[in-house]
């Protein structure tokens, strides 16, 4: 459990949205599953006063905070305004925001990324997951079912994607390997949270005796992240085949000025000595054969 | 989005940025007599969005004589295939010096990051590369509103101190922009003083809604379709088209299919939760290219409901063959739906990546 556990208390920002209600049931189904917290209260400015499924709705993570214990936030605030919920977040002391949201402007990220650092508080995200620590705690969007449901999984995951990670975590608990965390970290090309980052956490935890390291093309943090760590890894770089110059889907994913591409991040991984599947379905024999 | 020069320029000048006295035509007879208030000689510049212009023949030096020859000229031609619509006519700075100077983010950092040269010009990359002392480097944390000082001394060691404040200006524009890439190269010394020769500024495509622009050009007809829709897509050279949900999922799956010895037509992420009408879009979208002989749907979610993908896959009846994989919610009666329709949903990825392979190579 890196970022959190049955006993965090987790605030929703952007509570009273169409994705806010619907992860609010979702997460907490799942803390009712496995003896959490879960959602302890909502915020949407102009909202208060509301409840989304049970759940208590604050004009602002000040007033919520009066009432509730809760050192975690997740955002489903739209782009334009989540910004500033992450200083918001991050002003009022909390430990960690996990930011859902997606088309955040890079300018605003790097703001409220640096102001949180400031602060003393960890964003993981923007467009992101977020974080499932099995049978502990769901902070995001991942479909849990896909997990090992039991928390008696060693391997770590982090990945700069979503419906990979889950393709990934499908294969791995379907070849019978449990997950300790998994960690989405995020597509844009700032994010709060990198691999070191996370991977920091998994070295100082008893629960994680492996890594599985999903990236993509755009930037280097993979091969900063890989070889930062003394744990087992295998890694999965996507996008081998991305043309130069094009955004595949992802605000970070794009091969600018000859740097970036798959091809020499595969290359640079290799030569630290780190082990890279050509495809997910190989991912579970790799780590298997590492643990 | 990529701004041309001459509107990048714009916003240069108003932050303070000093730039040659031009103007921009649309043809060669709009050169007129404005090109005489520049000087005995002007630059015509292609206004087109490609590097390496100067050197495909995108700028021309001219006379004021001949220089309505030369914006036909231009005109006439293609820049590494694309047309020229615009010429923005400069007056010639008598140059002393070149500099580079580019802001661009450090993503390990999360920062802004200056890069200035004092050996600028054409060839920067080569520079980087063969002489990286050379190019100087400072972070600039984003809560900062100006480049400190001693960033500034260790930025321009040895070289004329009015370069600052038009590094700052850069800085600024850089950041009220919502900027991706803010470059100046060259940035020039004459004697009459420091000058903007070129601009670029990418914009970022999240951050458009409050610059004031409405519409991004650097998209593709079916780009701006698929944007319209709220799907990210991409155009490729292959023959198979590829749809999934997730950036990463959808990536990985082309891939698979350039591992397995095929070549994909574009890609689509339809994002999460998609509905019956979204995946009918998005299949039909896809087909309309019409390089796509097989269509491979990889769809893998928690919100996504199999069904109505199914449903979506059936409604757009498009004539090319659509190879499925679905996981997850009501998976069953997906498969149902598809089977009864005469589609063929397949268990896995590699199975489906596979039998796409197969059939386009027919």
């Amino acid at each position: 459990m890196i970022y959190g556990d049955k006993n965090t208390g987790v605030i929703v920002q952007g509570a009273t949205g169409k994705q806010g209600r619907f992860h609010i049931n979702l997460m907490n189904r799942y803390a009712d599953e496995v003896g959490g917290k879960g959602v302890v209260a909502g915020v949407t400015p102009g909202k208060g006063g509301q409840e989304v499924d049970g759940v208590p709705v604050y004009d602002s993570l000040r007033e919520a905070l009066a009432e509730h214990d809760a050192s975690a936030s997740v955002l489903f605030v739209p782009g334009f305004a989540a910004g500033d919920s992450i200083m918001e977040a991050a002003y009022n002391g909390l430990e960690t925001v996990v930011a859902i949201t997606e088309h955040i402007p890079v300018h605003d990220a790097m703001c409220a990324i640096s102001y949180a650092r400031l602060e003393g508080c960890s964003v993981i995200g923007p467009n992101c997951p977020g974080i499932l620590s099995p049978g502990e705690i769901k902070m995001g969007i991942m479909p849990a079912h896909l997990a090992f449901k039991a928390n008696t999984g060693n391997v770590g995951i982090i990945s700069r994607s979503g419906t990979l990670t889950y393709e990934v975590v499908n294969e791995l608990t379907r070849a019978g390997i449990g997950q300790s965390t998994i960690v989405g970290i995020g597509g844009d090309p700032v994010i709060g949270q990198t691999f070191v980052d996370v991977l920091e956490r998994f070295e100082n935890d008893p629960e994680t005796r492996g890594i599985v390291l999903i990236g993509e093309v755009g930037g280097n943090l993979e091969e900063e992240g890989a070889s930062y760590t003394d744990l087992p890894i295998v890694t999965y770089i996507a996008g081998v085949s991305a043309p130069p110059e094009k955004r595949m889907g992802h605000a970070g994913a794009i091969v600018e000025g000859g740097e970036g591409d798959a091809g020499s991040k595969i290359r640079r991984l290799e030569a630290q000595g780190v082990t890279v599947a050509s495809k997910p379905s190989l991912i579970p024999t790799l780590i298997r054969e590492m643990l | 989005m990529k701004l041309l020069e001459f509107e990048a320029k714009k916003i240069f000048k108003e932050h303070g940025i000093p730039v040659p006295e031009s103007f921009v035509i649309n043809s060669p007879e709009e050169i007129g007599d404005q090109a005489s208030s520049l000087g005995s000689e002007v630059v015509l510049k292609a206004q087109v969005d490609v590097g390496g212009r100067g050197k495909a023949g995108g700028v021309i030096i001219s006379d004021v004589a001949s220089a309505k020859k030369n914006a036909e000229l231009l005109f006439s031609k293609e820049i590494k295939g694309i047309p020229v619509e615009k010429i923005l006519v400069e007056e010639k700075l008598p140059i002393e010096q070149e500099y580079y100077v580019s802001i661009t983010i450090d993503r390990a950092k999360k920062e802004p990051v200056i890069l200035f040269c004092a050996t600028g010009g054409v060839d920067i990359e080569e520079t980087a590369k063969n002489n990286p002392d050379a190019l100087h480097r400072v972070r600039v944390a984003p809560i900062l509103h100006d480049i400190p000082p001693f960033m500034m001394r260790r930025l321009l060691r040895g070289v004329p101190a009015e370069i600052g404040p038009v590094l700052n200006s850069l800085y600024r524009v850089y950041c009220d922009s919502d900027a991706l890439l803010a470059e100046i190269n060259p940035l020039v010394t004459t004697k009459k003083g420091v000058y903007a020769a070129d601009a670029k500024l990418i914009i970022d495509d999240n951050a458009l809604y409050r610059q004031g622009i409405r519409v991004n050009r650097d998209l593709t007809p079916r780009e701006r379709k698929a944007e319209e829709y709220g799907f990210s897509y991409v155009e490729l050279t292959g023959n198979i088209g590829v749809i999934g949900n997730g950036a990463g999922l959808t990536m990985s799956t082309l891939d698979l299919i350039e591992l397995s010895g095929g070549k994909a037509a574009n890609f689509l992420d339809v994002g999460g939760g998609a509905n019956t009408e979204r995946v009918c879009n998005a299949v039909r979208l896809v087909a309309d290219m019409p390089l796509v002989k097989v269509i491979v749907v990889n769809l893998l979610g928690g919100i996504t409901r199999c069904d109505e993908v199914a449903k979506g896959i059936v409604e757009a009846g498009v004539s090319q063959p659509v190879v499925v994989r679905l996981a997850g919610t009501n998976e069953e009666e997906g498969r149902r739906i598809l089977k009864e329709n005469g589609y063929h949903m397949l268990d896995t990825m590699e199975e489906v990546v596979m039998c796409a392979v197969k059939e386009a190579g027919k």
